[in-house]
């Protein structure tokens, strides 16, 4: 008998945003039996090198015996949860054949339907992560032409939606983050960092715990990240834009601002000194049409790049120029008006939100309020620098950070706009220490956010709003979201899709507004790593709507909630059976801050238990059969599987007429990525990266910042007055009403340029009233929280991740204040039923201390009905319970995942105890 | 000798033998169960059982509430309950301070399970799957035969250490030489390394900062310290006394010791019939001697005896998870009250045989002081669960020292009753009496000092639910019949003996069982400080708390 061959294999997993992270598999005789991290990269990863807990699911993930064994069609008609599909296995040839003749039907009929929609879906994923384990299915689908990628699967509800589009206008930044290694304190709204960080997160974040970071956590429930903190505050639910109004109230009226801020930032990086008009927008000068600010060294308004060394941020100044409104209106002012600089008006703006206020609107202590205010002052460090790199660059380590809930949905805008303004009072915006962005999806180009520092109007970055215009704004929407229709803020890159109102395609579906036609279902759907039929928000009505589509192919893993609904099922090569190779390192979302960057593989490690097919392969087959190959392998030569084969020195293009395998294919990419990296000294192919594992260059740790770049540019930030969104929003408006659309006059009415608080948990409150219910019947906020073991991973029905997540609190059931419990009779491990206007869901009640009693805490997304071991878990999931609806929709088209509901014993049960 | 054997903060001396240990940094830990993930992919543990384990804890009360995330697992204790107790010497505790199983010769009897006041050991007696029924090729290829019905727990990864070493690498610093669930950690929170290295992360954070160790009263010195502090955070606690009793009842309080599952009712028919039979061949030899009883009686009482003894120990044969290797626990004496129970009830088979055979008046003393012998190994295996507060309270011992002759006695006053034999209620009452006041009084002090001896509210419920009957049928009912027998005429006081004799077995019995399976909660886990974070009172922050300004 020979000893076992074990070889040790290199991959990466990208299951979350937040990583990604290299990974070694062991493999024993062609069977992977065990993870462990890629210690190889430890000291360039920011988290040491290591995985995080769901890593180690992969390998029950590809030993799953609930693995769809191969190719099936449904043979059952109908659709919907109550009908088994009828699944029987089919070939990969008569399964891609027949995906192929219907694609080809499609194509004969015209891409775009009658509606003006195309006929073609796709629905991935969050956070991109599938694109890391598509392979090349993207060029396959740039070589299809229109396909609607805007049916979400929670997106908006999901993510950190206000964040994302306020961000990337403010800041470039898609995610926020701390500048975590050299921030000293950190005010925290309900961001689960160290649940949901990453492992470069919560590896930085520790050491800036053992350093001596401070943060104050504050949110309804006592989170991972909050039990980390130095102090939770719990905050009553959707008032964290109140408890920041009134910090900053703090600062600006109660503090003496001009010894505490940092007024050259004011200054001379905002539009703080911006002169604004009467009619609220910005007194400019006639001639140039740039804003004017006031010169106190001459009493004269001048354009705000003449020279003015401390142009006034205060008073109420006598000033002569134009405003520029809505659909070029303009105001001209040839005699002197009124007209005060945007910090006055920020100052008197946010003269009514009172710490006092506040606390009656957030249950906090007006004295709570006013000491994290002043803390946040105290260690803002303002007027320090630091050097990094041989750069001098202002230090100011004070950060506010938001999370999911906070930062999308009502009040998100006013939560992302006060947040940043708390950073430029004390010049703490991409700077060392501050606040920074770490990626951009929405301005281009993607892959570096200091490139897309470009110059726009009135001294501010670039922006790629939709247009609003009468001539530029599109009327007839594209595809079923509407974004650029209804989201300036959206832009139109290739994530813009996902970044609209990504239900409404299932909202209007059910039951489109008025003018809206209902729009057409598309023809043929594909579903890859997603599940929307458990993800999204009132899940059980969007699996209602997924039953409707004529045609759905779903990649397919094990059965799951959304499959149940497919034609064919494609078992495809999971993450350790399949070939890729993406870029590491720089900076990306969550943490993922790198002094390098560069390459990582990810291979096959084992012969898959099932007959699956690499992403790639199944890609190539599908453009073959569709006729498609030539544009298709174009597509990857362009730079669809992650970098142009053919660059400016070096040339690895596929041959467009010829039908490549995977390894042909990501050989080429691993050489043209190899080469652009080193710049042609180190070329390697994919055999090396599967050797190796990754490939790196430096990074300069100054590129983390964007403020050097906006100071080399002369450019400043777009904060705090928001000038822009308020004309968008007016045109926005003029523009639906004229095709007589009144429905999202509501969302109309969030393009203010200086936010105000509206009683935001109100709107959840009151949403019972306008469904026919009373208010009073669902007493409680029902929230949810990241659960770092089973998020984004598919890893519902593994039973090992079950198993460690256990030991997590609230991963057995409902999270329930254990007064309230007792008052309501409910002992611990007690079935419960929660329900809300919209559905109702079952779990059990897990008693805790650290949630408020007025809240309840669903962690994860499940209530699985479908997939294998995930659904005899019995766990609630607060995606059943909340309600889909406009008016729970913001001017993003975010909503927050917050729901009214009440709590009872679940009839029936009986008690645990 | 070991760097622990002064203060923590103490550095230690050079030229020491390596002495390996964990230091976990509560402030670090954020609970994500990634080290106890990686330990289950490097170490093959089945579905369910973790060596590394980190619980979710909150304290304190909404609004003043904190939670904290605590790592747990083998202490590695410098003087471990577990190891003096394994009857085997499969566990055993190496030079370097890692306590470690031999997993070819533990018999998975469990003493070490419940000498351990950590929870950290652990039997599994089938291969379970995590698919049910179903089994996947990597279950398959990682399959640990050897460690079925055996006891396992965490090794520090010592193949890791020992592999390591020989090829030069530092254990703590080189990555693919440390314990996966420090290496893997992804916040640093766990440090390996060699406590006698001064160079050492874990010698140096010991001796930089605060630090303390689970359970410190429990005098078992491990090997894993507790950092709890930052220059933001500063210490609190201790806190566990501050929790009411409903606190600890709750099921979800992760600090409160679980329901030991490794003995279970096999386990107390040993120590009932093992006393019961023990105690019945000691009073044989006493009413030999006091009573008169005649030896051609006598001589068949042993056997009987000794059939009762051999019942309990066939039950106890059938909780190990390896019975084929049951004479493996005959290899510890120096240390094990399990082995010694063997030797004792083998020379006591012997002297029975050999007095049955060939019956001499030397050997009933002889048989008598050997039944003695084996009641005292019982009763010192019981006390040797160090893990559990309701079986190493100081009482237990005497309890069942005396609860044995009781339970003797009674057998005794049974036997001679069904065959036809008597003792006079003027001789045998008063020792009913005498007996029955001393098991009552035993009882009393041990439910009395329950509290004060770290014996938890669920296994106090339990005692105390079970006090009455004890007190009733144990206790009252032999007392008031051995009362009756002394007023009854001769004919009718033998039998009401009898049945005082054997309500007194059904007494033992009673508690015997509710200490060994219900009142067995392990001990809980103390916390002697604390981070102080949380919100309100508990505020790292708020008005009132000390501050350390950080500095980065």
């Amino acid at each position: 008998m020979t000893a076992p061959s074990t070889r040790r294999i290199p991959v990466y997993c990208y299951q979350c945003v937040a990583g990604p992270d290299l990974l070694k598999v062991e493999v024993k005789n062609d069977v992977a039996v065990r993870i462990a991290p890629n210690f190889d990269i430890c000291n360039e990863h920011p988290g040491g090198g290591r995985v995080c807990v769901k890593a180690y699911g992969l390998i029950q993930k590809t030993y799953n015996p609930h693995r769809i064994a191969g190719p099936m069609r449904r043979t059952n008609p109908l659709k919907g949860r109550a009908h088994d599909p009828g699944f029987v296995r089919i070939s990969w040839e008569e399964a891609l054949d027949t995906i192929a003749a219907k694609l080809r039907e499609i194509r004969a009929k015209g891409v775009i339907d009658e509606q003006g929609y195309p006929r073609v879906a796709a629905s991935f994923g969050g956070g991109g992560t599938p694109t890391q384990y598509m392979g090349t299915l993207p060029a396959f689908l740039s070589a299809w032409g229109p396909v609607d990628m805007g049916f979400g699967s929670g997106q908006g509800v999901k993510c950190y939606h206000s964040e994302h589009l306020y961000g990337e206008l403010w800041h470039r930044a898609f995610i926020v983050s701390p500048d975590t290694p050299r921030c000293r304190y950190v005010i925290s709204c309900g961001t689960n960092t160290d649940a949901s960080g990453g492992v470069a997160g919560v590896w930085r974040h520790a050491d800036a715990r053992a350093r001596g970071i401070k943060r104050v956590q504050v949110e309804p429930h006592l989170s991972i990240a909050g039990a980390m903190a130095g102090e939770w505050v719990p905050i009553r639910p959707k008032t964290d834009a109140a408890f920041l109004y009134a910090l900053i109230h703090r600062i600006l009226h109660e503090r003496d601002w001009r010894e505490a801020c940092d007024v050259p930032f004011l200054a001379h990086d905002t539009n703080a000194p911006y002169l604004v008009g009467p009619n609220g927008y910005f007194l400019r000068d006639p001639a140039t049409r740039k804003p004017l600010v006031l010169d106190p060294a001459d009493g004269t308004a001048k354009p705000f790049d003449a020279g003015a060394r401390e142009p006034a941020l205060e008073g109420v100044h006598k000033a002569a120029g134009v405003e520029v409104g809505p659909d070029d209106q303009v105001w001209t002012h040839a005699a002197a008006v009124d007209a005060k600089p945007a910090f006055q008006a920020l100052r008197d703006h946010i003269a009514r939100y009172t710490p006092d206020w506040a606390a009656a609107q957030c249950d906090i202590p007006a004295a709570t309020i006013r000491r994290i205010a002043d803390e946040f002052l105290a260690h803002a460090c303002v007027g320090q620098t630091v050097e990094i790199g041989g750069r001098t660059m202002p230090f100011r380590p004070v950060a506010v950070i938001l999370g999911k809930t906070v930062n999308n949905g009502w009040g998100g805008y006013q939560a992302v706009w006060a947040r940043t303004v708390l950073a430029c009072l004390v010049g703490a915006l991409e700077v060392p220490g501050g606040l920074l962005g770490t990626n951009v999806k929405i301005n281009r180009p993607a892959g570096d956010r200091l490139k897309s520092v470009q110059p726009g109007p009135d001294g501010f970055m670039h922006y790629p709003f939709n247009e609003t215009t009468r001539d530029g704004w599109q009327a007839k929407p594209h595809i079923r979201n509407a974004y650029r229709t209804l989201v300036p803020l959206a832009g139109h890159s290739p994530w813009s899709a996902a970044l609209g109102p990504a239900h409404l395609p299932w909202l209007f579906q059910r039951k489109p507004p008025e003018r809206w036609p209902a729009p057409s279902k598309p023809e043929l759907w594909f579903v890859y790593r997603t599940n929307p039929a458990i993800s999204s928000w009132e899940a059980p009505e969007v699996a209602r709507r997924i039953a409707e589509f004529p045609f759905v192919v779903a990649f397919a893993y094990t059965r799951d909630e959304t499959n149940h609904m497919a034609d064919i099922l494609l078992p495809e090569a999971t993450d350790l059976e399949s070939l890729q190779l993406m870029q590491i390192g720089g900076t990306k979302f969550i943490e993922q801050f790198w002094a390098h960057h560069g390459w990582a593989v990810r291979q096959p490690t084992g012969k898959p238990p099932v007959d699956c097919r690499d992403m790639t392969e199944i890609a190539t087959a599908l453009a073959e059969r569709t006729g498609l190959l030539a544009a298709y392998n174009e597509a990857i030569n362009r730079g669809a599987a992650g970098v142009k084969l053919k660059g400016a020195d070096y040339d690895y293009s596929l041959d467009p007429s010829g039908a490549h395998g995977s390894e042909a294919i990501w050989n080429r990419v691993a050489l043209a990525a190899s080469h652009e990296l080193s710049h042609g000294e180190e070329v390697h192919g994919i055999d090396w990266f599967r050797e190796n594992g990754f490939m790196l260059r430096p990074f300069p740790e100054t590129d983390w910042y964007l403020y050097p770049t906006l100071k080399e540019r002369g450019l400043r930030f777009e904060i705090p007055y928001q000038e822009r969104i308020k004309r968008h929003g007016t045109q926005l408006a003029a523009r639906l009403h004229e095709i007589g659309v009144a429905w999202w006059d509501k969302q109309l009415g969030e393009y203010e340029p200086l936010p105000h608080y509206h009683a935001f948990p109100d709107i959840y409150v009151g949403y019972a009233r306008s469904v026919g219910r009373d208010p009073d019947e669902f007493p409680f906020w029902a929230l949810t929280a990241r659960s770092m073991q089973y998020a984004w991973g598919s890893n519902a029905g593994l039973p090992i991740i079950n198993e460690v997540a256990l030991n997590v609190a609230g991963h057995k059931g409902v999270i329930i204040n254990r007064s309230t419990a007792r008052r309501l009779g409910i002992g611990e491990g007690d079935p419960v039923r929660i329900e809300s206007v919209a559905g109702a869901t079952e779990g059990r009640a897990v008693l805790r201390e650290g949630v408020r009693p007025d809240t309840i805490v669903m962690i994860g997304q499940f209530d699985h009905w479908a997939t294998p071991f995930a659904k005899d878990l019995g766990l609630a999931s607060l995606n059943s319970v909340a309600p889909m609806a406009l008016s729970l929709t913001d001017a993003t088209g975010s909503g927050a995942d917050l729901v009214r509901v009440k709590l009872g014993p679940a009839p029936g049960a009986r008690s645990a105890a | 000798m070991s760097a622990f054997d002064g203060q923590a903060r103490q550095a230690p001396a050079a030229g020491l033998p390596p002495r390996w240990g964990m230091v976990v940094d509560l402030n670090r830990c954020i609970g994500c169960q990634t080290c106890t993930i990686a330990c289950k992919h490097a170490n093959d543990t089945p579905p369910g059982m973790q060596w590394r384990q980190v619980l979710d804890v909150e304290l304190g009360e909404f609004p003043d509430v904190q939670r904290l995330f605590l790592v747990t697992g083998c202490q590695h204790c410098d003087d471990p309950p577990c190891v003096p107790v394994c009857p085997t010497g499969a566990t055993y505790r190496r030079a370097d301070g890692i306590v470690a199983i031999d997993h070819d010769r533990c018999i998975g009897c469990g003493s070490c399970a419940v000498a351990c006041p950590y929870q950290a050991r652990h039997i599994a007696h089938d291969r379970k799957r995590y698919f049910g029924e179903l089994d996947t090729l990597q279950e398959r290829a990682v399959a640990r035969p050897e460690r079925i019905g055996v006891a396992q727990k965490c090794t520090f990864c010592v193949g890791k250490i020992d592999a390591t070493l020989k090829h030069g690498m530092t254990p703590g610093k080189d990555l693919h030489a440390t314990p996966v669930c420090a290496a893997a950690c992804i916040t640093q929170a766990l440090r390996f390394g060699d406590f006698n290295d001064p160079d050492s992360d874990v010698a140096r954070l010991v001796r930089e900062n605060d630090s303390f160790v689970l359970n410190e009263a429990q005098g078992t010195r491990p090997m894993i310290r507790y950092l709890y502090q930052t220059p933001a955070i500063p210490g609190g606690g201790p806190d566990l006394a501050a929790m009411d009793d409903d606190r600890m009842r709750d099921p979800g309080n992760p600090l409160v010791g679980k329901l030991q599952q490794r003995w279970d009712l096999r386990a107390a028919m040993n120590f009932t019939l093992g006393g019961a039979g023990a105690g019945l061949a000691v009073a044989t030899w006493l009413a030999q001697t006091a009573l008169d009883l005649p030896a051609s009686v006598a001589r068949f009482h042993y056997p009987f005896a000794a059939a009762i003894i051999a019942a309990g120990l066939l039950s106890v044969f059938f909780e190990i998870g390896r019975k084929r290797r049951f004479l493996h626990a005959l290899r510890r004496p120096q240390t094990s009250w399990m082995s010694r129970e063997i030797y004792a009830v083998g020379l006591l088979y012997l002297l029975v045989a050999a007095n049955l055979w060939q019956p001499r008046p030397t050997l009933a003393p002889l048989i008598a002081a050997s039944a003695a012998a084996f009641l005292y190994c019982q009763a010192r295996i019981l006390h040797a669960g160090k893990g559990i507060p309701a079986w190493r309270a100081p009482l237990i011992p005497w309890m069942l020292l005396a609860s044995g002759l009781f339970e003797g006695f009674g057998a005794l006053l049974a036997v001679l009753f069904v065959t036809g034999q008597a003792v006079p209620a003027t001789e045998a009452s008063p020792l009913v009496l005498l007996l029955a006041a001393l098991n009552g009084w035993l009882w009393r002090d041990y439910r009395a000092d329950a509290e004060a001896g770290g014996i938890g509210p669920l296994a106090r419920d339990r005692i105390d639910a079970a006090t009455p009957w004890l007190h009733a049928v144990g206790h009252a009912v032999p007392v008031l019949l051995a009362l009756a027998a002394l007023a009854a005429p001769a004919g009718a006081a033998a039998p009401l003996l009898a049945v005082a004799g054997v309500a007194a077995c059904a007494g033992g019995a009673v508690w015997k069982i509710v200490v060994v399976t219900r009142a067995a909660h392990f001990q809980n886990l103390d916390l002697p400080r604390l981070p102080r974070r949380g919100s309100g009172t508990r505020s790292a922050f708020a008005a009132g708390a000390e501050y350390i300004e950080g500095s980065p």
